[in-house]
């Protein structure tokens, strides 16, 4: 089945719209998809213009086609476990938040949040992700656990904050603090980034460009190969955060 | 008319001793105050009645007929913001709370531009504090973190650290070391022991530095961390670890550096670390009034410090997404009451010119610079001077503030309320 949904004009279009219940589950199961508008509950005809083709019989056989001004839309794929969901521009904050199985693809930019705390599944951006792309939430002490979330553009700041399991992949800059207080998975990052991995306890933090600011608690171990984008690069490898247990690999090229 | 034991209604040391003589609905004299609270308790240039802006004009409307467009329209918002809430008590900010629910606002105080990174390291890791007053009686070594209380706390080394003597500091100038870490000299650095100067945004690399020397690891130490010569760092980190008992105090000098909360959760993780070798704690030097009252009210309610989002009717926590800078910078909002503050003034220029295109109502005493981007302003009681009520000091000690006479304003409370009620018989 694929779903077809493209947004209508409002009346205040930047209010923010909340769509958790736009999962490929839901249109299989669900006939009354709730969203809300700033604080008023609407149906997704109130939103959207809608569109079904095809039959499924489960929800990996779905997928949803977001079109038009989704720039404002939060939280499209949470807690999501199965099917495809295609966003032909850009997203609002949380897009796969939670998510555990399934594939988003994002043509345009992400907002913040992009994936938090992502259990498993595929996110795609194909612009830059916003703050906190692939983190953890508020006072949580673990982040994204699995899964894989690749932006082709920059992140922002604190990408993969907190990250415990799975893969981060940003092909270009990251902003401050990329892998913070990471614990676990890898990170990857193709361009530069600023202060990268403070008081990191494990996990592998790859920075292919230039790591700006580096902290001054990371021990020098020793020098290794990796492959990022088809080559082979000489990398500089750190053991830390020594300001805290100091387990962690930060690797930056030579 | 002298009255002994005035509570100061201006920053966050809410200094209980002051002495106020009353002439009338006016205050004339003011000892034991800073400037800072003389100008606060003297100061003489209030909004006389309730303003609307009208065709380009300010025109005075009643209390009742501002109260009631108020409320229509906070009524009509689908996303409101209800901003502010520091400069007024604690049963004033709980009305707050209530109408937020009620309307499906997101409510937010000034923690956002303030302290409310130092909220979100206190829920990473926790908060190794005490109060003020164990400070006073205990702390040999007091460390000023990105604060300047010369200017900010014009008392607090007065009262509680530098010229303090405590029950057991007898003599405090000579028997307290005072450490102040800045990126640039001040006041406070001028009277401190050691004054360690960081590269503006360097913070996070000097705490995570001396962390690791407090944990043995000096070896790994280099010559110069963002400024911070190798050999001060040591010198620091050994005077803390030697100290009896200390005391680390940190301001938006910190919060607000690159890395906010970060900085702060790294702060708090040193002081663990000391906790290893001595007695050490950590306290935010709050600046505005009752801005911790603000964060208790909130929590008690709804479980969340600040920036609190009702609208799914369910309170919902998340700065930088539900947090009114953001709110106002993304232009989210389509309605703005301020209560007890001036965002105006310190919100960022984007966020001042979508308060000024959406109707913004603010409940203040003064004329101030969100005046000029409101549509209403209602003018109330100032807290601590004609209101009663309860705050917090920056160290979490709640203190009862008292009315110094009975002035013609109605206060906080009353406006409120009145429009919660409307609110609330609209609402079913």
């Amino acid at each position: 089945m694929r779903v077809i949904l493209k947004t209508k004009p409002r009346a205040k279009p930047r209010i923010p719209i909340e769509a958790e219940e736009i999962i490929p589950q839901n249109f299989l199961r669900k006939n009354d998809i709730k969203i809300f508008e700033g604080n008023k509950e609407r149906s997704l005809d109130d939103l959207f213009f809608v569109t079904r083709e095809g039959p499924a019989v489960s929800p990996d056989q779905v997928e949803v086609i977001l079109t038009g001004d989704t720039g404002v839309i939060k939280r499209v794929g949470e807690y999501m476990n199965a099917g495809r969901i295609i966003i032909e521009g850009d997203i609002g904050m949380h897009c796969g938040n939670f998510m555990s199985a399934g594939e988003i693809l994002i043509r345009g930019n992400a907002d913040a949040w992009l994936g938090r705390e992502m259990r498993g599944g595929r996110i795609s951006c194909e612009g830059n992700a916003g703050h906190y792309c692939a983190a953890g939430y508020r006072g949580e002490k673990r982040g994204m656990r699995g899964g894989t979330v690749e932006v082709k553009g920059n992140a922002g700041d604190f990408c993969a904050e907190y990250l415990s399991g799975g893969e981060v992949i940003v092909h270009g800059n990251c902003g401050d603090m990329p892998g913070v207080e990471m614990r676990g998975g890898t990170l990857v990052i193709g361009g530069d980034c600023l202060r990268p991995c403070g008081n990191m306890t494990g996990g592998t933090c790859m920075v292919f460009g230039q790591a700006r600011q580096f902290l001054p608690t990371f021990r020098r171990n020793g020098s290794q190969e990796a492959e990022y984008a088809g080559k082979r690069y000489r990398m500089n490898v750190f053991r830390g955060d020594v300001a805290n247990r100091g387990k962690g690999t930060l690797m930056v090229r030579g | 008319m002298r009255i002994e034991d005035v509570v100061c209604s201006f920053c966050g040391c809410l200094c209980d001793d002051l002495v106020v003589e009353v002439e009338g609905t006016r205050v004339i004299n003011v000892e034991n105050g800073c400037t800072l609270a003389n100008e606060k308790f003297m100061g003489d240039h209030r909004l006389e009645a309730p303003i609307r802006r009208s065709g380009g004009k300010w025109e005075k409307v009643s209390y009742e007929e501002a109260i009631a467009e108020t409320a229509g329209i906070l009524l009509d918002a689908d996303r409101p913001l209800l901003y502010g809430w520091s400069g007024t008590y604690g049963e004033a900010q709980t009305i707050g709370v209530h109408l937020a629910e009620v309307l499906g606002a997101v409510i937010d105080n000034t923690s956002t531009v303030c302290h409310g990174p130092s909220i979100m390291a206190i829920q990473e890791v926790g908060h190794p504090g005490c109060t003020l007053g164990q400070v006073k009686n205990r702390a040999d070594v007091v460390v000023y973190w990105g604060a300047n209380p010369v200017d900010a706390h014009p008392r607090h080394m007065s009262r509680y650290t530098t010229y303090c003597d405590g029950f057991f500091v007898k003599n405090a100038f000579r028997e307290r070391k005072v450490v102040v870490v800045d990126v640039r000299e001040t006041e406070s650095s001028q009277v401190a022991d050691e004054f360690v100067k960081v590269n503006p945004g360097g913070d996070y690399a000097v705490l995570s530095a001396l962390r690791a020397i407090v944990r043995g690891k000096r070896d790994i130490i280099p010559p110069d961390v963002e400024g911070v010569s190798r050999e001060q760092l040591f010198r620091v980190a050994d005077m803390c670890i030697a100290a009896k008992f200390g005391a680390f105090f940190f301001g938006v000098g910190l919060t607000m550096a690159p890395g906010k909360n970060k900085n702060i959760r790294n702060a708090i993780e040193l002081t663990e670390e000391l906790n290893r070798h001595t007695k050490f704690t950590i306290s935010p030097m709050r600046g505005h009034w009752n801005v911790y009252g603000s964060n208790e009210v909130f929590t008690w309610i709804t479980g969340y410090p600040f920036a609190v989002d009702f609208a799914r009717g369910i309170a919902f926590y998340n700065p930088g997404e539900t947090t009114s800078v953001d709110i106002l910078r993304r232009g989210e909002c389509d309605a703005c009451l301020v209560v007890a503050s001036d965002p105006g003034a310190h919100f960022p220029r984007a966020c001042a010119e979508h308060l000024a295109r959406i109707p913004t109502v603010q409940i203040d005493p003064h004329v101030n610079v969100t005046t000029h981007l409101s549509r209403i302003q209602i003018p109330v009681a100032v807290a601590g001077i004609d209101a009663e009520g309860t705050a917090y000091r920056m160290d979490g000690v709640p203190i009862r503030t008292r009315k110094l006479f009975q002035g013609r304003y109605p206060d906080d409370l009353e406006v409120l309320e009145k429009i919660y009620a409307i609110v609330k018989e609209a609402k079913g």
